[in-house]
């Protein structure tokens, strides 16, 4: 196997040049262009009701096109910020550092296990494939993480259960076994130790892998809102898409209590701030999709199933 | 702690693989008798679990001035736990199939069900503690009222004395009422027979002004069971308030159902309501859009009005159509349970009587400190404002507004001047309300679950589009009660009857 460098993926990826436009060509084209339409439907319908009018909203319905222009809702979640500020600071937070921690974890548990000469390698190997086979479940994770780790209600909660996934270790080894040992080999013999090979030869190699997993990790985290559901208590820990799905279900939670007639008094943000606060949290996390976007192709089709 | 959470895996090692949302359920059984032979601590922390908005800041404040009373007069804290409404069901469950210590929590046939936590015997038996520890609460409700919390001959949890019965109605807004001139006709009314000339006023009066109003109602759903005076145990399947047999019929197979049905058909040819179906959170924002003149069934109720007012801004006039009906679903529809594994379950059943009868610890928990976050407007008639000259109660940081959830409402100081003697009322109200012949039966559906399921997913396709009056009741009746006799209703009216046959005849022993 050869060191897949960028210079000898270019050639499949380049797009066909203008002279290239034939009809099947167009024809593909125009059908992805559908589909890409189709998927970004819903976003835009989200976004464009989050500028629309509450009164013309119920009274219109939904439209892409914004029947009366509006910028109540955001203005109305800015005046109180401190709610969503403090969700993207804890979400943001727990993004970041799970990523880097959990990128390095996944690279020092890879990397070794990637190696022939690790003695364990088969049997940690194993472990890490056997939680992707079987897990405790929902109720043996709760005690675990709230009687005997006792993390509930603190930030660790957010941060742990996505730290290290079996799945990412498998993809990364797969990487690093990849490359030719030769490299290693000849590091070696110019004196380098264990850790040099790994910063200054393995992790540079695996960048898009580990860019890949980064990815991964960060839009889950991202994401996440099972976790502070089960963990978290404390208003000031709860991350951005938990702060989204509180909003939806309460407003299910208030119909509920008029089946048994009584009327839940407390306001609940209006349709068109429940749409701009998805518009807020989903925003970035595009954004982030497409400034990694180059290294995902990369890395899904030189890392995973070499 | 370390041990104690040894015991509960143990206890839940068998539950692997439980689904996410599904509802999490116990297999284990929760060790009552340990529970109450563990030696309380001289001074218990009794943790108290409830639904609201977490972002009550003054939570703490209220927390440590309810500890303060209770410690005067039970000598014990408090310790106060929200959960958000939307998330209430799955942390609570979470949390009891963990094993986990609290002390009390909500509980509700509809909410954090009732019954699959005495299935799962996550609640203890009170129905030997509350006659001697909290001899008020007891005494506060009927012998009957109390039947209805019963399952298996034991009560699982403190009733709330709150509105017990649900006389549905209309309710109309006032500006409208007057403009169109059917004031006098609206308040009037005694059935859903006489509003049709109603809505064609209103309907001329809407067509006149060009805009605005969109539907005379947005909500036709005048079908409620209770509304014709039937009492709906499970899956459609009613029995008649006046028949002390307990025969279980088919509702959508009931005269009422259908009149009904073609009562909305014909308002939806004239144009009274939308003409697509529209989910319950789009008619209220229809409604709170000021695009509906009427809604055609909400719980019509003394200081109700008011709530409508402060929820969605309009003054409405409301009339009461059903009969108010006292049933085992209306009793039961907010309780509070005492936590089966609770280190210190007789001072958690005198919290519950502290709850219930003290005033003032009741009125800390509901409406917060006084001087703090509310102070008295008139304090003869009971009525309280928000203090610091403040506009709202949230103004102050503490506004929970669900005193139904925490103990008896009649308690509770007003919060508005047309709120005052809602309570007697209400009172009133309960106590002259005609009890179902099966109040205080509970049906067990677990051998027809799969049909209960089945039907549950027939009734939601036909029933939907006949309570918008989209599709003809003519050819739609017969074909729903035809779907659900595929679906097996008929077991299911089979096990229902042979339960109520049984208990019928135990209760006249």
């Amino acid at each position: 196997m050869t060191v897949a460098s960028p210079s000898d993926a270019r050639p499949s990826l380049r797009l066909p040049t203008r002279r290239g436009f034939d009809a099947p060509t167009v024809v593909v084209h125009i059908a992805v262009a559908c589909l890409a339409m189709l998927c970004l439907f819903p976003l835009l319908l989200v976004v464009a009701s989050s500028f629309t009018d509450e009164i013309a909203l119920a009274r219109n319905g939904y439209s892409i096109i914004p029947s009366q222009f509006s910028v109540e809702a955001y203005v109305a979640i800015f005046n109180k910020p401190t709610v969503i500020l403090r969700a993207y600071a804890v979400t943001t937070g727990i993004t970041l550092v799970g990523t880097v921690l959990g990128v390095s974890m996944i690279a020092l548990l890879a990397y070794p296990l990637s190696r022939r000469d690790f003695i364990l390698r088969t049997p940690i190997s194993f472990m890490v494939f056997f939680t992707m086979l079987f897990n405790g479940g929902l109720v043996p994770y709760y005690i675990l993480m709230t009687q005997y780790l006792n993390v509930q209600n603190t930030i660790f909660a957010l941060l742990l259960p996505h730290l290290v996934g079996a799945y990412y270790v498998l993809i990364l080894r797969t990487y690093f076994s990849g490359l030719p040992d030769e490299l290693f080999e000849a590091a070696r013999v110019d004196g380098a130790g264990e850790w040099t090979i790994f910063w200054q030869i393995a992790v540079p190699l695996a960048r898009p892998a580990l860019a890949t997993i980064a990815l991964f990790i960060a839009l889950n985290y991202w994401n996440d809102w099972t976790t502070a559901l089960y963990f978290i208590r404390s208003p000031d820990l709860y991350p951005l898409q938990y702060l989204l799905y509180i909003i939806q279900s309460n407003a299910q939670a208030m119909a509920l209590q008029e089946q048994v007639g009584q009327i839940g008094t407390q306001k609940l943000p209006t349709e068109t701030a429940r749409m701009a606060m998805a518009v807020l949290a989903t925003g970035p996390a595009s954004i982030l999709f497409l400034f990694f976007q180059k290294y995902l192709v990369r890395g899904v089709t030189l890392g995973a199933f070499k | 702690m370390a041990r104690l959470g040894r015991r509960s895996l143990l206890r839940t090692a068998t539950q692997v693989g439980v689904g996410v949302l599904a509802g999490v359920q116990s297999l284990g059984t929760h060790s009552i008798a340990q529970a109450s032979s563990r030696t309380p601590a001289s001074s218990p922390v009794l943790t108290y679990i409830y639904a609201g908005s977490s972002d009550q800041k003054a939570l703490p404040d209220v927390e440590k001035a309810l500890s303060a009373l209770a410690m005067e007069r039970i000598s014990a804290t408090v310790k106060l736990v929200t959960f958000d409404w939307g998330t209430f069901d799955q942390k609570i469950s979470l949390a009891n199939a963990a094993g986990e210590k609290h002390d009390l929590y909500y509980t509700a046939p509809w909410i954090n069900n009732y019954y699959t936590n005495i299935r799962q015997e996550y609640l203890l038996k009170l129905e030997k503690l509350l006659p001697d520890l909290a001899p008020i609460l007891w005494g506060s409700m009927t012998p009957e009222t109390w039947d209805a919390a019963r399952v298996g001959g034991s009560i699982y949890g403190a009733i709330n004395q709150q509105i017990f019965v649900k006389p549905f109605g209309p309710y109309i807004r006032t500006d409208v009422a007057k403009d169109a001139g059917v004031e006098d006709a609206f308040r009037a009314l005694t059935s859903y027979d006489d509003i049709g000339p109603i809505m064609a006023e209103v309907k001329k009066y809407i067509d006149s002004k060009k805009g605005g109003f969109q539907y005379v109602t947005v909500a036709a759903n005048i079908n409620a069971t209770e509304t014709f005076g039937y009492d709906v145990v499970d899956s459609g399947l009613v029995v008649k308030s006046t028949d002390t047999a307990g025969k279980v019929g088919l509702y959508s197979d009931t005269m009422e159902y259908s009149r009904a049905a073609l009562t909305i058909r014909q308002w939806n040819e004239l144009g009274y309501t939308p003409s697509e179906p529209k989910t319950s959170s789009e008619q209220q924002d229809a409604w709170k859009a000021g695009l509906s003149t009427m809604m055609m069934s909400g719980v019509v109720k003394p200081g109700g009005d008011a709530e409508i007012k402060a929820r969605w801004g309009h003054d409405v006039i409301s009339v009461a159509i059903a009969e108010p009906l006292l049933t085992t679903g209306g009793s039961t529809a907010t309780m509070t349970g005492v936590n089966s594994l609770s280190a210190n379950p007789e001072a958690a059943v005198k919290f519950l009587e502290l709850l219930n009868s003290d005033v003032k610890f009741y009125n800390t928990l509901c409406k917060g400190i006084e001087g703090v976050h509310w102070e008295w407007d008139d304090k003869a008639s009971l009525l309280i404002r928000p203090a610091g000259g403040k506009a709202s109660y949230a103004d102050n940081g503490y506004n929970p507004n669900t005193d139904w959830q925490f103990g008896n409402v009649f308690n509770s100081y007003y919060t508005a001047k047309s709120q005052v003697g809602a309570w007697p009322a209400t009172a009133d109200l309960n106590r002259n309300a005609r009890p179902s012949p099966l109040l205080g039966f509970t049906f067990d559906g677990k051998a027809v679950d799969t049909e209960r399921a089945a039907c549950a997913a027939v009734a939601k396709e036909f029933g939907e589009p006949l309570t918008f009056g989209i599709v003809d009741p003519m050819t739609q009746i017969p074909a729903l009660n035809k779907a659900l006799q595929e679906a097996g209703i008929d077991r299911i009216r089979a096990e229902m009857q042979k339960q109520i046959d049984v208990w019928m005849a135990a209760k006249k022993r």
